[in-house]
């Protein structure tokens, strides 16, 4: 079994404009995690790196780029599980945080509870030191102009070298929600799931239709059947749009390091990387192969955003 | 077999002082859901009305009663959902009203969203005119002891929480074969500001599906979030096990993977319920045919017809 990462940055109508620079992003996120791996890091601290990353890329709704509730303010949401002890940390409706998901791991890590929301989440938020960054700082441009319906999330599943599985969803939610509107992501079972005896999901698609379905603890009841990842995931999402007419995608790895990246949407976002090979597609049926020595040496060169811990 | 509900007022250690208001409350729930249900109401009306009843009891950790955070004041949750479409929905960390489950069920009816926490479901609350509550009225004196008692620096929350005073819920199938569930609560004693446990998350406080069945948990939250527990249960029925064994076996698995003591009601599409706890105690109750079953600990089974006033 080698360790491995899939990541994913949203699954939906990802506009052409955007398209190149999801490509990328996720590339890059999966080169971060999968160097985590490699260095011995753990399947939970590789999600983290990956999902801060996109957190930070402002093509991605999540963190940086995240959409605004209507009352013009941006309110987040995150989840990361760890496989192991199935111990869980979640955040939502926290505001002007970088990165949620790193909230959401210390929840898990320095309370003795899964998940914090609103004003309890900001305050546990301060009382770690973590900086609040002003709205003007997570809204792009290109977020004030766009107030059509749209809607994406970023994720990533891994398995570490120790056999350990972990998954971690980030959010900014759909544009103009309502104040306070808390969709899947944060949500154990629905925005991602982890469990070393079957696998770890992260889900991305339309909210609700996510939650109405438990989408990842679906998938991963599937697994437990004996179906493979992708069957499972396969399955779940068509269960998804038959039953609640939702569309939706999912990452998924198992314990042996099979892993599938699935959606029923026009598009999403996504890339895995193991032994040392670089997975990404966005198109259905689409699903191209990079060298990572090659990504990542590109990445360095035309990227602001130097990936930690690269060497070349 | 049908109309059936069945509800709970919570699992834990319930201290022989209060059992008999909790075993009175959750029969008065029971009975008013069932009425409802006889009257040809949904099962949506029926586990809505009988956790109103529960929230509005002092009794029980739910709505008046319900346990206070860390800093003195009431966060609640709450869910609901309908197996018939699959929709939900939840409220959390929502203040100052007095029905919280209530509220769930405007966000299901009246919203494209299935969840509002914190402010913004207090905002959802005065745009659809549910009147505000001062937060007094929903603190009783033994919240309030509990609450005190509990900041003492070796005080174990979770321990002495465990169902001294418990998180309510209700399944129930009606006369057209649809099921819901509904389960409300104050969340866990002295917890952290903003705090949500497994109530309001769907799957893990509740699950409703007309193919499958209903269940409403209780218990340690944080540990019924990890194993997804209504979830859980569902997919054991959905492999063709019983209400029982399901309930059984999720309640099970929970305390082995994550050491987390609870309880559930479940039913199936065919009117088969059960009430099942690992816990010391659930007060529970069940009308179906006429008649009321009730019980607080393992192996009881009181019954009794409903014409009984």
């Amino acid at each position: 079994m080698s360790a491995v990462i899939v990541v994913h940055g949203g699954a939906w109508a990802i506009p052409d404009e955007l398209a190149q620079a999801s490509v990328d992003g996720v590339k890059s996120a999966a080169c971060q995690g999968f160097s985590v791996l490699k260095g011995g890091g753990s399947a939970l601290d590789a999600v983290e790196a990956a999902v801060r990353m996109m957190e930070d890329n402002t093509v991605f709704n999540a963190g940086h780029g995240a959409t605004l509730n209507n009352n013009g303010d941006v309110e987040l949401d995150a989840i990361i599980m760890d496989g192991k002890t199935l111990a869980c940390g979640a955040v939502s409706s926290v505001k002007n945080i970088a990165n949620p998901v790193s909230l959401a791991r210390a929840v898990m890590d320095k309370t003795s509870h899964v998940m914090l929301t609103g004003s309890g989440a900001n305050q546990f938020a301060e009382s770690m030191g973590v900086e609040t960054v002003p709205t003007d700082a997570l809204v792009t441009e290109y977020e004030r102009k766009e107030w059509e319906k749209a809607h994406d999330t970023v994720g990533a599943v891994a398995l570490d070298c120790t056999g350990n599985v972990a998954c971690a969803t980030s959010t900014g939610g759909i544009r103009n929600k309502k104040i306070g509107r808390v969709g899947d992501s944060p949500v154990i079972g629905s925005g991602g799931y982890a469990d070393n005896f079957s696998g770890a999901v992260s889900c991305t698609g339309h909210g609700e239709s996510i939650l109405k379905v438990t989408l990842a603890r679906l998938i991963v009841s599937h697994i437990e059947q004996g179906k493979s990842v992708s069957d499972a995931s396969q399955l779940s999402l068509q269960y998804m749009g038959e039953r609640v007419h939702g569309a939706g995608g999912s990452i998924v790895v198992s314990p042996s390091g099979q892993w599938a990246a699935t959606f029923t949407t026009e598009r999403m976002a996504w890339a895995a990387a193991q032994q040392d090979e670089l997975w990404y597609g966005l198109e259905p049926s689409q699903r191209n192969k990079d060298c990572i020595f090659t990504v990542v040496f590109k990445v360095k060169i035309h990227s602001n955003m130097t990936p930690e811990g690269q060497t070349t | 077999m049908l109309p059936v509900i069945v509800v709970h007022g919570g699992a834990g250690h319930i201290p022989r002082e209060r059992s008999e208001k909790s075993m009175s409350g959750v029969c008065y729930a029971a009975r008013a859901g069932y009425s409802l249900l006889q009257g040809g109401a949904s099962s949506m009306d029926a586990v809505v009305e009988a956790v109103i009843q529960m929230e509005n009891d002092p009794h029980f950790n739910a709505g008046r009663g319900s346990v206070l955070n860390v800093k003195g004041d009431v966060e609640m949750d709450a869910l609901v959902m309908d197996g018939k479409t699959l929709a939900s929905g939840a409220v959390s960390a929502v203040r100052n009203i007095a029905n919280p489950v209530q509220l769930a069920r405007l966000v299901m009816d009246k919203t494209s969203h299935a969840c509002l926490t914190a402010e913004g479901a207090s905002k959802f609350a005065r745009a659809v005119g549910i009147p505000e509550v001062s937060q007094e009225s929903l603190i009783t004196e033994y919240a309030r002891m509990r609450w005190t008692k509990n900041l003492a620096p070796d005080a174990n929350p979770v321990e002495s929480q465990m169902g001294k005073m418990g998180t309510v819920g209700a399944v129930a199938v009606d006369r057209e074969g649809n099921i819901a569930c509904a389960t409300s609560t104050g969340g866990m004693l002295n917890k952290m500001e903003g705090r949500v446990g497994d109530t309001p998350c769907i799957g893990s406080g509740g699950y409703a599906d007309n193919q499958t069945g209903a269940v409403s948990t209780t218990g340690h939250g944080e540990a019924i979030m990890k194993v997804t527990l209504a979830r859980l249960i569902l997919f054991h029925m959905e492999q063709g096990q019983t209400v029982e064994a399901a309930s059984d076996v999720g309640l099970a698995y929970m305390k082995s993977r994550v050491g987390g003591l609870g309880g559930v009601v479940t039913v199936d599409p065919q009117g088969g319920w059960g009430a099942r706890f690992n816990s010391l105690q659930m007060a529970w109750a069940a009308a179906q045919d006429d008649r009321l079953h009730y019980g607080l600990y393992a192996g009881e089974r009181f019954s009794e017809s409903l014409q009984t006033p």
